[in-house]
């Protein structure tokens, strides 16, 4: 099956969590699932599955409302943890 | 209706945000700064904050809340300016701003503009604390001045 890239920026607690801002990670061609993409996340940082729980999703600048919509190779997915500026 | 918008990494001034909000019409003026604070924490005092942004998404993010501004309030001029980085204590970290031709609408605007920008703009911050020196007993500190 052929595979794509998709680029996970990560903000707030979840970079301080992981120790970077921006992650590559390897999906299949058709995508798959935002819940996935979210595992795989968990699995590489164990830590970061609490922030994440409580994190909202951007795909390419837009808001996703529900983790089974897909992404897919190409895509920049933001994680963001709640907001706390001022 | 006119907003200054701006994320910025260098210092924020209230005089400038006061000049980016007269204009005609405009009878009632208010201005929020917002600071670092030497806040307790169990790690220590902060000594800073680090404030981190999704620049494309904060930046729309605050043009709409500066339309709405406009649009519930009848606000004529709007500042919204946020900074990013590491702040030091005492250091602005937000200004907000609503110029109205009248006070009542300018404060609503204004606590409008703040509450929103904390709730929905993609802004993060991090303390950073330093722990607080231990102080010695008395015993070792007589100690210490006895052997100098």
């Amino acid at each position: 099956m052929a595979r794509g890239t998709v680029t996970v920026l990560l903000f707030g607690p979840a970079r301080e969590t992981a120790g970077t801002g921006r992650l590559v990670v390897d999906v299949p061609d058709p995508g798959l699932a935002a819940r996935a993409l979210v595992d795989e996340l968990a699995r590489r940082y164990p830590k970061l599955a609490r922030t994440l729980a409580v994190s909202r999703l951007v795909r390419n600048g837009r808001y996703l409302s529900r983790l089974t919509e897909r992404v897919r190779p190409g895509d920049e997915v933001a994680v963001h943890p709640p907001y706390g500026g001022g | 209706m006119s907003a200054s918008i701006r994320l910025t990494t260098r210092p924020l001034s209230g005089a400038a945000a006061q000049r980016a909000l007269e204009g005609p019409g405009v009878g009632g003026v208010v201005i929020f700064a917002g600071r670092v604070r030497p806040d307790p924490t169990p790690a220590g005092r902060v000594v800073a904050l680090v404030y981190d942004v999704h620049g494309p998404l904060a930046l729309a993010r605050l043009r709409a809340i500066a339309g709405i501004a406009e649009r519930r309030f009848g606000a004529r001029r709007v500042v919204l300016w946020h900074r990013s980085g590491r702040l030091k204590v005492g250091e602005i970290s937000v200004i907000v701003g609503a110029a109205c031709p009248h006070r009542d609408p300018a404060f609503r605007a204004a606590r409008y503009l703040i509450e929103e920008l904390k709730a929905s703009v993609p802004i993060w911050k991090a303390e950073r604390a330093r722990p607080a020196r231990r102080r010695r007993p008395r015993r070792a500190r007589s100690a210490a001045r006895s052997a100098g």
